[in-house]
């Protein structure tokens, strides 16, 4: 009788700690973080021959990056448009280049006053992002050869940079 | 009939680019007079699988450091931790460590995004 109790009791702990085993705990840390996605490709459309724009009213589509950051104050955003191709046909005449960067959409209202305080300077903008959660930029950017000249036929790459600097 | 279209940005939902931590902690290393500080690296871009690291100063210059590759290959979804030496004496001027990432020459894909993320030491 005793053996069988002791051997019912050993069973039942060893079920229970089975179950034990079955714990999965699960851990995490939250720390400041910066997170780049390109959440929209750009297109140039070509209106006119000699000129590459990424506006909708030019047949382009602008290009849109979006920024996650898990803390406010950590990090500022810095976006360069483009100013030269990364590859193109033989280009004999000069560039004229144009762009901007504007905020798009925001995860949070009080981010709404991002493009007020941006810096600009030669083809770079500067964001500081001041509140946590996800701001989108989009970026226009255009291109004109010499002096209404017909761009070479092929294929153009143009490189746009999204750099997330902590402060 | 000609072709001029022109694609900045080559992407998809969710390609992401993360290099954390933000502010890195310094440590003596196994070697005298060398410090080192681990960064992870995290690939969420499916058309990058390659990132280079750099150190610089406050004013953008470059500062001397070894790891054990400065170019890195990081498949898609990938993590990889990174052990970056820094001389003490440069230590001082190190500011910012950042990954950026890199595309290959030739690569016939029809866009390119850039992206670079710096973590700062304190």
């Amino acid at each position: 009788m005793f053996k069988q109790t002791s051997l019912v009791a050993a069973i039942l702990l060893s079920v229970t700690q089975g179950a034990r085993a079955l714990d999965a705990p699960i851990m995490g840390s939250v720390q400041s973080k910066c997170s780049i996605t390109t959440d929209t490709p750009g297109i140039y459309g070509n209106p006119t021959p000699s000129v590459l724009s990424t506006a909708a009213v030019d047949g382009g589509i602008e290009p849109v990056v979006r920024f996650d950051v898990i803390s406010a104050d950590y990090y500022k955003a810095v976006i360069t448009h483009p100013q030269d191709f990364s590859s193109s046909p033989t280009l004999t005449d000069t560039v004229v280049w144009n762009g901007a960067v504007s905020v798009s959409e925001v995860s949070d209202p009080l981010m709404s006053g991002y493009d007020a305080a941006k810096r600009v300077y030669n083809n770079v903008t500067e964001f500081d992002l001041t509140v946590a959660g996800t701001t989108w930029f989009s970026i226009t950017s255009d291109a004109s050869y010499g002096f209404d000249k017909s761009w070479p036929a092929g294929s153009y790459n143009a490189v746009v940079s999204a750099e997330c600097i902590a402060l | 009939m000609r072709v001029f279209l022109l694609l900045v940005f080559l992407c998809a939902p969710a390609m992401g680019h993360q290099f954390t931590p933000t502010y890195p902690k310094v440590y003596p290393s196994h070697l005298p007079g060398i410090s080192k500080v681990t960064m992870e690296l995290f690939n969420s871009r499916d058309d990058i699988s390659y990132y280079t690291i750099g150190v610089f100063t406050t004013n953008w210059q470059r500062v001397p450091f070894a790891t054990a590759s400065k170019i890195l290959k990081v498949k898609y979804l990938g993590r990889e931790t990174v052990d970056i030496y820094i001389r003490n004496t440069d230590l001082p001027k190190a500011v910012y460590i950042c990954s950026k990432s890199k595309t290959l020459s030739g690569q016939k894909q029809v866009a390119v995004v850039s992206s670079k993320i710096c973590s700062k030491l304190k």
